[in-house]
């Protein structure tokens, strides 16, 4: 294991049944980059992401987190680590504050700490008008911004976000964006996935592109442009490795 | 429109088999837990078509039996009472169908359907309901018997009167359901409407059985305190009978067996008043059903919660990580409906006997079991509050729905998280069961303070020795749930419903047999407490014991537990 890689996977492989999600993927994220994990639908990054935060475990392969394997530790490697889920991952009836109290308090932090965060990060993510609303009366754009609170709260060294722009508005976007390039500058680290390439492109500083459960390419963004001929965009270089030609459209005249 | 009500009927039974169908389990574990949720309807869909064929065979024995001149078949009679639930269920049934299990109909307005035909579209998924299942084959067997009988002309007239009956009642169930989309979208007033119909009518509608059941015994006994029988109005009971005859199923009764003695005026004035009765009932179900799609997806006020609890709170004796898991399983008691019933259930129950011994000097009987002082009450009361946590304890990692998987990915061991919501469950049921003691104490103070002292004791013993059967059980036979919902929907899994109960009688029995043993058959109730100690100590040390299996089985299936939506 690399002691400066944030994430290390050799092998990693996850079966669901006769059916292959992750194939033997080498993962390889440094310390304080902000990798940018895409592929396409269904091609296994929410798979490899539930892999590496230890909500299911790998069929095959090795995983190191900051160092740590998740199997082995799991509590210490928790505690270094902050999630965004998938599913978001928030008791629907809790309110804001309660939410982050209740992280706070299974990270062990006291509360003069978590209150003081707390407010931190709802200023921040404009939540603070509803710190003490049900976290079941918030939109789905708020609950996106909760969720990334209680993941920042523990001040983590790693961070896992499963699409963190998805359904969340321009003023808020950009706010996360500056957020977690903060996050990046002070030297944590940032495993994202996203299905909006301009933003990747953007933040990132390494990328890994899956298909169909295994790894077509990573590494940093400008080796990847440079392997693929040079000055092509994200998305270019994305459809170029999983696939995605144009297809012809000749069928479809009655639209 | 036959083409669109072709597409919805498609549609449902696609939906139908889809959900028999597709079992979608991880492991062999969790698609004998979905197999088992689905034995429950499957079982039934088996038993209506013998069920069906009986009834069928009723109605037509039924209507040979009017046909030959029998008025009041006894068959037909008992019918007659049957079917005279069928519309209490069409109001009734929807409330207890978790609210998703029929189509809203809002969504559909994407599509390029008429309102008119989505009415019908919708009115017709009521053919679906079981009451009306069960009503069909007898009422359109009448005419068959009626025709078997000779009486043709009352065969054409039965037939009618079925039809309008069915129109009927799928009127009421349309108008039931439409009305509970519409209170159900302003989200506050669906809860306390669950609410309503899972601890207040329920406990309310125990009273006259309970008075009834009083007076009976206080009659039987010869006490002074019987009273006299109650004479009512004549306006009342005029009005009443009118009630009665104009209720839909006694409409068709009369309708049928007017035909069948060829009256004539007589079976024509009921069935224009089953006609009118339809019409006025789909025209008020189309008027509120056009609410319904104007109506927004969601309503009501934001909920804002007092924040003085948040911060720095901690349950004594727990690592924080358990302790803030104990307060979230709290937490979703105190704000759900469910939960809330759990909580005023008991209390709500304890009321209703209160009343009643306040009325009634000895006590109530239920059967087998008497309570004639307040230590029985108090008793009673507890154990009820400990049994009410059932739903919420046997299903208490998937209840947390998404936030289980914030739990999962907290840094805490299984053990604290376990230990959070053992304790989290124990003080929810803990309320309650106090809350009885005391009331119960109120009422009747008498009794030897060691029977008071040892109900908490006991108590405590039994759910030393629950609380691990309820974690493995939650974690074998998770259950995605809405505890917001009123009826199966907010149930535990049924297997784990049934193991819980079992674990609950087979961990209460001790204390229960200890309690009975030294007070009634050794008469010395001054022991009982340190018996009762010494058993909750003797149960704690089990219940550790316990844990850590459960911890096991837990870890091993913590993967579906995050798994499960």
């Amino acid at each position: 294991m690399h002691a400066d890689l944030a994430v290390q996977t050799t092998g990693l492989t996850r079966d669901f049944g006769s059916f292959r999600a992750v194939d033997g993927i080498d993962l390889i994220v440094p310390a304080g980059s902000l990798y940018g994990f895409l592929g396409p639908n269904g091609a296994g990054k929410s798979t490899t992401i539930k892999c590496l935060t230890g909500l299911i475990r790998p069929t095959a392969g090795s995983i190191a987190i900051l160092g740590t394997d998740p199997l082995i530790d799991p509590v210490s490697v928790k505690r270094r680590i902050g999630v965004v889920p998938e599913d978001l991952a928030l008791f629907e009836r809790l309110t804001a504050q309660e939410t982050l109290s209740f992280v706070a308090q299974v990270h062990g932090i006291d509360a003069a700490t978590a209150r003081h965060r707390s407010a931190d990060l709802l200023d921040v993510m404009e939540l603070k008008a509803a710190g003490t609303t049900l976290v079941t009366d918030f939109s789905h754009g708020m609950r996106k911004k909760l969720s990334l609170a209680a993941a920042l709260l523990p001040a983590p060294k790693l961070l896992f976000l499963d699409e963190p722009f998805e359904g969340i508005d321009a003023v808020a976007s950009r706010q996360i964006k500056d957020l977690l390039l903060s996050f990046v500058a002070r030297g944590g680290t940032i495993f994202l996935t996203s299905h909006i390439l301009e933003i990747v492109e953007r933040l990132s500083t390494h990328i890994g592109v899956i298909a169909n459960g295994k790894m077509v390419a990573q590494g940093r963004i400008e080796e990847l442009r440079a392997g693929g001929g040079g000055g092509k965009s994200l998305e270019e270089l994305f459809i170029g490795l999983v696939g995605g030609d144009a297809k012809s459209y000749a069928g479809l005249d009655w639209i | 429109m036959l083409k669109i009500l072709r597409a919805f009927a498609w549609l449902r039974w696609r939906m139908l088999l889809n959900s028999l169908e597709k079992a979608g389990g991880r492991d062999t574990l969790e698609r004998f837990s979905l197999a088992i949720e689905k034995i429950g309807p499957i079982m039934a869909a088996v038993l209506m078509v013998p069920s069906g064929l009986m009834l069928a065979a009723g109605g037509a024995a039924s209507g040979y039996a009017l046909a030959r001149g029998d008025q009041q078949p006894l068959l037909f009679e008992a019918a007659r009472y049957l079917l005279f639930a069928v519309p209490i269920f069409g109001i009734v049934g929807p409330l207890f169908m978790p609210a998703a299990d029929r189509t809203n109909p809002v969504r559909l307005l994407l599509l390029p359907i008429p309102r008119s035909t989505l009415y019908v579209a919708q009115t017709s998924a009521a053919f679906g309901d079981l009451w009306v299942l069960v009503m069909l084959p007898f009422v359109l067997f009448v005419p068959i018997g009626l025709i078997a009988g000779g009486a043709f002309a009352a065969a054409v007239v039965a037939l009618i009167a079925s039809v309008l009956l069915v129109v009927v009642v799928i009127g009421i169930s349309s108008i039931a359901t439409s009305l509970l989309h519409l209170a159900v979208r302003d989200r506050r007033r669906g809860e306390l409407l669950a609410l309503l119909f899972i601890v207040i009518i329920p406990a309310a509608s125990m009273l006259p059985g309970l008075l009834h059941g009083s007076r009976q015994r206080a009659r039987i006994e010869g006490r002074a305190e019987a009273r006299e029988p109650v004479h009512i109005p004549s306006w009342v009971a005029t009005t009443g009978d009118w009630a009665i005859a104009a209720y839909p199923t006694e409409l068709y009764v009369a309708s049928t067996r007017a035909a069948a003695r060829l009256d004539v005026p007589a079976a024509g004035a009921r069935l224009a008043a089953l006609a009118a009765t339809g019409l006025c009932l789909h025209a008020f179900g189309m008027f509120v059903f056009a609410r319904v799609l104007a109506s927004p997806g969601s309503t009501g006020a934001r909920r804002a919660v007092p924040m003085r609890a948040a911060w720095g709170r901690t349950v004594p004796g727990l690592s924080p990580g358990a302790s803030a898991v104990a307060l979230a399983q709290i937490r979703l008691a105190l704000r759900t409906p469910r939960g809330r019933a759990i909580l005023l259930s008991p209390v709500m129950m304890i009321g209703v006997f209160a009343v009643v011994m306040r009325r009634q000097i000895g006590g109530m009987d239920f059967g087998p079991l008497a309570l004639n002082s307040g230590v029985s009450l108090a008793a009673f009361g507890s154990f009820v509050s400990l049994l009410s946590i059932l739903p919420i304890a046997m299903n208490q990692f998937a209840v947390d729905k998404a936030g289980l998987t914030l739990a999962l990915l907290s840094p805490l061991t299984d053990g604290e998280y376990l230990a959070g919501k053992a304790v989290g469950n124990g003080l929810i049921a803990a309320v309650p069961a106090l809350l009885c003691v005391l009331v119960s104490f109120v009422l009747s103070p008498g009794g030897s303070p060691a029977l008071w002292g040892a109900i908490p004791l006991a108590l405590l013993a039994t759910y030393f020795l629950v609380a691990p059967a309820a974690a493995v059980f939650s974690a074998l036979f998770p259950r995605v749930v809405d505890l917001n919902s009123i009826g199966r929907g907010s149930n535990a899994h049924g297997l784990a419903g049934l193991l819980g109960l079992i674990a609950f009688v087979a961990s209460a029995a001790p204390s229960v047999l200890i309690m009975l043993v030294v007070s009634k058959w050794l008469g010395r109730p001054s022991l009982l407490p340190v018996l009762l100690v010494v058993w909750c100590a003797i149960a704690y040390t089990i219940g550790r014991i316990l844990f850590h299996p459960a911890r096991k089985i837990f870890a091993r299936r913590r993967e579906n537990l995050a798994m499960i939506r």
